[in-house]
């Protein structure tokens, strides 16, 4: 990776979640809310297909930041907010802008974003760059 | 009262009440499944060989923010009908609402060890009212911080959860 400066957009990356890698994650953080492995009792709640837990995002825009910056780097701080529903075998995207560098400190927008462009889950990473 | 107004009125008795748990002692294991269910393969092999290697093993960065709840159980019997438990669904015992992730903040101060015994200290920090574009729903703000048994902070959360009226009442009490 070169120096980020301000501004920089990271490669996109286009993902889908099966529904074993959600249920094995529901499974492994205890998680036992049907929304997330149970397709008859999300379409009660209202939901296309089980839905992709919200840590989950949290993870994976994580590790998209962190593998765009690069081994020397570490997650410090994590944020986001869940705006809509992404559901298992949806086709998503990640995405992130360097928002700002300070030091060996970055700071990135990140989002995961739906197929027609909603995004669905929106918020910041910050890195040091060790 | 509604079941959105109970669940309001419950949730503000418990603001800055602070709880403990005990998270247990965290294990090369745990690590390596939580990896496994993010397909990350590196972190397995390079966390079984420094285990192998008498080397300490850092946790993968979310694990204990992501991990619900460090509970033994409780069995199925004891779950709300949409499957969370109490400790997972503040607030909200019987009564006929449904729930999702508003979002979450995480800051990582130091990162667990394999052999580390942690602590989760959890709080609701707040609970109001709003409306939505689906309609009404509270929105509780929840605080979990990690430690271990010498104090020592390793990861703060914080995170809201959207609380909304059953689609079914009937069957979601």
């Amino acid at each position: 990776m070169n120096t980020p400066v301000a501004g920089d957009s990271c490669p996109p990356r286009h993902y889908t979640h099966s529904t074993v890698q959600l249920f094995r994650f529901s499974a492994v953080s205890w998680n036992s809310h049907r929304i997330h492995y149970d397709s008859a009792f999300a379409a009660s709640e209202g939901f296309e297909d089980v839905v992709v837990q919200s840590t989950l995002h949290g993870e994976t825009l994580t590790r998209y930041a962190l593998t765009w910056a690069g081994p020397n780097s570490r997650l410090e701080t994590v944020s986001w907010r869940n705006r809509t529903t992404a559901v298992a075998g949806e086709p998503l995207t990640w995405t992130a802008t360097v928002r700002a560098v300070e030091g060996a400190r970055v700071s990135l927008d990140v989002a995961v974003v739906k197929a027609d462009g909603t995004p669905c889950v929106t918020g910041s990473v910050e890195l040091a760059l060790v | 009262m509604s079941a959105l107004d109970e669940v309001l009125a419950r949730a503000q008795r418990l603001v800055g009440r602070w709880e403990d748990e005990d998270c247990g002692t965290v294990t090369v294991k745990d690590f390596c499944r939580y990896a496994a269910a993010l397909n990350d393969a590196d972190y397995i092999r390079r966390a079984r060989e420094q285990d192998a290697a008498g080397a300490p093993v850092e946790a993968p960065a979310l694990f204990l923010a992501a991990t619900m709840s460090w509970e033994d159980g409780p069995p199925e019997r004891e779950l709300r009908p949409d499957g969370l438990a109490a400790r997972e669904s503040p607030c909200t015992d019987g009564l006929a609402v449904r729930q999702v992730h508003g979002g979450q903040s995480v800051r990582l101060l130091r990162p667990p060890v394999a052999g580390s015994r942690v602590t989760a200290s959890r709080a609701v920090t707040s609970a109001e009212r709003k409306q939505g574009r689906s309609g009404p729903f509270v929105l509780l703000g929840l605080a979990t911080r990690f430690t271990t048994a010498d104090g020592t902070e390793l990861t703060a959360v914080d995170e809201t959860i959207i609380v909304q009226e059953a689609l079914d009442p009937a069957g979601a009490a």
